[in-house]
């Protein structure tokens, strides 16, 4: 069997045992532990606080000592010395060849310092993402992304690389011109943000192009969890007439997950690179036992320039009790990333997640892509509208299809909205990071 | 797979010490400094792959 037919990167890794997975991760959290205890200031001073050494981590009970770092505290030692990451960095400044930053969704921008081996690393795991979705060395990759000061797709073009593929980058078009080289140069795949895709598929249509007569075959999206999200998926795979894959990953942490070629409705965590917890969201209890949601604790096993040791991603997630069809022991977190602590509020006295409103939206046949949810105070209590788009073809299904949507929203969501129809194509499109839940009201 | 492991292993780590010793004896020839350096990001690669296998 030559390289290209064997179906994982690193078949030692993705087959191990779990038993000789956790062995692996305890050594190595000792090493990224010992690594950030001895050469970062701000980890050594958060350790000496909590009473821990390195010679303390003997086993998992120990990682469960070590206090979490936020992304907040992150900001706090930032533009500081030495400028302008602060003293979380563990190389000198002279080894820093990569320069990123968080989109700032929640706040003031994280740096992110990466040496040349971390963004070795980072192609690395990239890698794992793009061998387990079918990428080789015969495939064309296009992508559509702004190469900027955010990770966004950058890791991947360079794993597209190093896998062998012919990697054509997207960058200062505009999504008719990206169009337009599709079906120039025919890539056979293609990575951006679940919003972008739908977007892209859009603006084909609207240049007479149907996407799904385009050569796409396989589509990477990260960013945002819609490639999780069934009814999003269908919708993507329906309009490009390709396999659409999720991977979660950020900045701060790496590219911790991804789906494989069986999509069996998750990710998988590269428990090789990376240990992730789950912790329970009212207990702080590690979470071991399959379908109860917990936020991700992560640890980035092998980056050194600014260690993310226990990064309290927000994200939540659940294991999954079934293992994967394709073979490998890393362990799937069902439906992927499904939520974000942060993002999770109150309306009405009842718990919203914002992706669940999408979960409906997307899955009601007629309804075009795009929406937005607008929470605000009337009075005393809270109001939330919901504007979605009809697609033309259906205005004639108009009533039934926005009475299934209330329907499916109080089922799912336990909430009445205000819902209204605007006109196709008036409401935002995303190239990044989508932005359609709005909570106005002043906390 | 141990012994393939371990084999893989001992051609990593060979390559190392040649990469290390490139590296030193190259130190005042940027061309040479910097590929050397390259190649030990790369090499690392191979150990987060193997050697750290080898070494459980």
């Amino acid at each position: 069997m030559g390289y290209v037919d064997q179906p994982y990167w690193n078949p030692f890794l993705e087959t191990m045992s779990q038993r000789d997975l956790k062995r692996l991760q305890l050594a190595k959290f000792k090493r990224i532990f010992t690594w950030a205890y001895e050469k970062s200031k701000f980890h050594r001073s958060l350790y000496e606080k909590a009473g821990i050494k390195p010679e303390d981590i003997k086993s998992f009970e120990d990682i469960r000592r070590v206090p979490k770092v936020e992304k907040s505290m992150m900001r706090d030692i930032q533009r500081k010395d030495p400028f302008p990451y602060g003293d979380a960095l563990c190389v000198p400044l002279d080894e820093v060849t990569e320069f990123r930053q968080t989109s700032g969704t929640t706040g003031q921008p994280v740096y992110q310092p990466d040496t040349w081996q971390d963004w070795e690393w980072w192609s690395e795991s990239w890698s794992y993402v793009l061998w387990a979705q079918g990428y080789r060395p015969s495939t064309r990759v296009f992508l559509p992304f702004g190469y900027n000061v955010f990770v966004a797709f950058w890791a991947g073009h360079y794993a597209a690389e190093k896998i062998g593929c012919e990697v054509i980058p997207g960058g200062v078009l505009d999504t008719k011109a990206r169009i337009l080289k599709i079906q120039e140069l025919r890539p056979t795949a293609m990575m951006a943000t679940p919003s972008y895709i739908l977007t892209m598929a859009d603006t084909a249509r609207k240049m007479g192009i149907d996407p799904a007569s385009l050569t796409i075959e396989r589509i990477t999206c990260a960013g945002e969890p819609g490639a999780s999200i069934p009814g999003t998926k269908k919708r993507m795979e329906e309009a490009w007439g390709a396999k659409v894959f999720d991977h979660s990953g950020a900045t701060e942490i790496g590219a911790w997950s991804y789906e494989c070629l069986e999509q069996p409705g998750g990710v998988h965590v590269n428990e090789a690179f990376f240990l992730l917890e789950l912790e329970d969201l009212e207990t702080g209890e590690i979470i071991e036992e399959p379908n109860k949601r917990g936020k991700i604790i992560i640890t980035a096993l092998d980056r050194i320039a600014q260690p993310c040791v226990r990064f309290d991603s927000k994200d939540i997630g659940m294991w999954d009790e079934k293992m994967c069809p394709c073979g490998r022991t890393f362990r799937l977190l069902k439906g992927g990333v499904i939520g974000r602590a942060d993002d999770i509020t109150k309306v009405k006295g009842v718990l919203l997640a914002p992706s669940a409103i999408e979960e409906v939206v997307r899955a009601i046949d007629g309804l075009g892509d795009e929406y937005e949810v607008i929470v605000e105070k009337e009075g005393d209590t809270d109001r939330i509208s919901l504007k979605v788009e009809l697609l033309p073809e259906m205005e004639g299904k108009k009533e039934s299809i926005l009475a299934k949507l209330k329907d499916e929203l109080r089922l799912k969501t336990n909430l009445g909205y205000v819902i209204e129809c605007v006109p196709f194509g008036t409401l935002p499109r995303y190239e990044g990071k989508a932005k359609r839940f709005k909570d106005l009201r002043k906390h | 797979m141990e012994q393939k492991i371990k084999a893989l292993n001992k051609i990593i780590q060979t390559l190392k010490e040649q990469a290390e010793l490139l590296s030193k004896e190259g130190a005042d020839l940027p061309c040479v400094f910097r590929n050397s350096q390259r190649l030990l990001a790369t090499i690392k690669m191979l150990e987060l792959e193997v050697s750290d296998i080898a070494n459980l």
